[in-house]
């Protein structure tokens, strides 16, 4: 019995939901390669577009380049690992139908669909962290000490942005008929979705055009909130952003829940 | 008094192939039940509807009053599963395995441990906790299957085909074992295609069918409704059968093959004395005389074989319970053998 078993019997936690989330924590952390893979990838952006080509495009809205792209690829990471946990968990368990240990235990649908959501926005928020130390840290080096403005909106945005992505990787995972569907709703939605949701450029240098379509896309709205997180600069009122981001959550964590209610891609 | 099951006109329909057609049925608390049925018939349909993997399409089922969809969460904590197929979570050595089983059903992460380290040993595979469940051997595979059954204490076990493909000292290990458990109290559900293992076990066996329950009986009832076979020789042949048994309703037939007499009856072991004495006053000398009862195997062959309202449907569409029941190990005795190969025919 661990220390973290020890603290967790003694609050009012449930005992079945603090076990599978448990389960879920210890499945990535076990396997460490693919949580801290990231930290390769980021080192490879920071240098080559915040080294190489940053010197070139110079400051962005008063900040150096590779400063400006830190929020956006914090971003990423963040979603990614949280959206890809939650997917990958859930359909590895219905592919070798080990999820049935889950769901012929006592614990409710609710309780499921959290403890899947809560482990996943924890990796998602780890590798967020890991991000930002490798991008601060080099920062650090080459320009200026990575400023936090406004750590209490840094802190709300990384966490409803990891819990959305994670509600929405408990779809993915529920939804998924092979492995394939898995990377294909990283590599084809998510992936394109952020390259365009301004962590490379500012909102400033689109068109009129390009600047509404883009506001279409949600990820404006985290790369944004993180950002302003970091560097107290917005272009989209975070307040607005942060209560559409935090309602998104509410909406797709209560349809997983429906969904594991329905047995939706779970039971016969 | 609370049952351990109460089954009200089950149904579960996958599209227009109805896998349980109308399952009514009790299982008494305590009790060692027992359900037999061929390939297909939907046992596992019934079991999975109980502890929530598939959703019934109409009907009722309780356990111990739970309704397993109202109440489910109290459905699922009574029962504890053995599966027929492995679906164990691969990524932690089977140890922790049971720890979150155990800690799924509430059990605090210290008492998880101990009931583990109880369930490994008790199914004899405590040396091998720290190992994966793809590492272990395919009878310690099953073994597992059981123990993961056993650490949450359920009140109700159940055990889908479990001694289907294993040898001879685990099968005899595992009914010590779920007969032990069955005098402490635990209810027992048992599927099986094995029926020596339900004549020796069960108190009572229901027999499914394409999806409907054919009948429910002792495995005693069930024998004596199939017919046995006297075989008495004489001293010297006849030419005609004597009468002897002419009012017993219970024998089928009489007939003679030289100097050997055979009578086909229920409860041959009943009729036997009685046909003695009167081949005795008949002035009959008999030299031997041989009762073959019949098998709960060929009563079981008997009733399953019969068609009873059969959609033809039924037999020639496949569904996605019927795939995993074809999948289940055939019958091992040669009797059984040949009763799928004349289901087949």
């Amino acid at each position: 019995m661990s220390v973290v078993d020890r603290v967790a019997a003694r609050t009012p936690l449930p005992t079945g939901f603090y076990t599978l989330t448990k389960r879920e924590i210890l499945r990535f952390v076990r396997r460490p390669k693919n949580t801290f893979a990231p930290a390769i990838t980021n080192v490879l952006y920071f240098s080559v577009f915040g080294v190489v080509l940053g010197a070139r495009v110079g400051e962005i809205i008063g900040v150096p380049y590779i400063l400006f792209i830190l929020p956006g690829l914090i971003v990423l990471g963040a979603i990614s690992n949280a959206f890809e946990n939650a997917s990958f968990s859930i359909f590895h368990g219905r592919w070798n139908e080990y999820i049935h240990e889950t769901l012929t235990s006592p614990l409710s649908y609710t309780q499921m669909v959290w403890a899947y959501i809560l482990s996943s926005a924890f990796r998602g928020l780890l590798v967020g962290a890991i991000i930002a130390a490798i991008g601060g840290g080099i920062i650090s080096y080459l320009y200026q000490p990575v400023p936090i403005e406004q750590p209490v909106y840094l802190l709300a945005f990384m966490l409803v942005i990891v819990l959305l992505f994670a509600s929405l990787g408990v779809v993915g995972g529920l939804l998924a008929t092979d492995f394939d569907d898995l990377t294909m709703m990283n590599q084809f939605i998510l992936r394109p979705l952020v390259f365009f949701g301004a962590v490379f450029y500012s909102l400033e240098d689109l068109t009129p055009l390009l600047r509404d379509v883009s506001m279409l896309n949600p990820m404006v709205y985290m790369v944004n909130g993180v950002r302003y997180g970091f560097l107290g600069v917005a272009e989209v009122d975070p307040n607005l952003s942060l209560f559409v981001l935090a309602g998104a959550t509410a909406v797709v964590a209560s349809i997983d829940v429906w969904l594991f209610k329905r047995g939706y891609g779970l039971t016969d | 008094m609370t049952h351990a099951l109460e089954i009200t006109d089950l149904r579960k329909s996958y599209g227009g192939v109805q896998a349980l057609d109308g399952v009514s049925l009790t299982v008494p608390e305590g009790s060692f039940f027992g359900f037999l049925g061929p390939n297909g018939a939907g046992k596992t349909t019934f079991i999975n509807i109980l502890v929530g993997l598939v959703r019934k399409s109409g009907g009722e089922a309780l356990v111990f009053g739970h309704d397993v969809e109202d109440d489910y969460r109290a459905a699922r904590d009574a029962i504890g599963l053995a599966p027929q197929e492995f679906n164990v979570d691969r990524f932690f050595p089977i140890h922790e395995v049971l720890e979150h089983k155990a800690g799924y059903h509430g059990v605090p992460a210290s008492e998880a441990e101990e009931r583990a380290a109880e369930a490994l040993q008790r199914v004899g595979i405590y040396d091998k906790r720290n190992t994966r469940f793809d590492w272990l051997s395919g009878g310690m595979k099953r073994r597992f299957m059981l123990a993961r059954a056993l650490v949450t204490d359920p009140d109700l076990l159940i055990l889908d085909e479990p001694s289907a493909g294993v040898d001879v000292q685990l099968r005899r290990d595992l009914w010590e074992l779920v007969t032990e458990l069955n005098e402490q109290g635990t209810t027992i559900l048992l599927t099986t295609h094995y029926i020596e293992e339900a004549e020796r076990l069960c108190d009572e066996v229901a027999i499914l069918d394409s999806g409907r329950i054919v009948t429910v009986a002792t495995p005693a009832e069930l024998k004596d409704r199939g017919l046995d076979r006297i075989v008495v020789t004489l001293r010297e042949p006849l030419s005609v059968a004597p009468s002897v048994l002419s009012d017993d309703e219970r024998v089928e037939s009489i007939e003679c093959e030289g100097n050997r007499l055979v009578v086909t009856a229920r409860q041959g072991g009943l009729i036997a004395p009685t046909l003695v004495r009167e081949l005795d006053r008949g002035g009959f000398e008999i030299v031997d005389m041989e009762i073959a009862r019949t098998s709960l195997e060929e009563v079981f062959v008997e009733l399953t074989n019969s068609g009873v309202d059969r959609p033809e449907n039924q037999r020639d569409e496949g569904t996605a319970a019927d795939d995993r029941d074809r999948e289940e190990a055939p019958l091992v005795t040669d009797g059984g053998a040949a009763a799928q190969r004349g289901r087949s025919q």
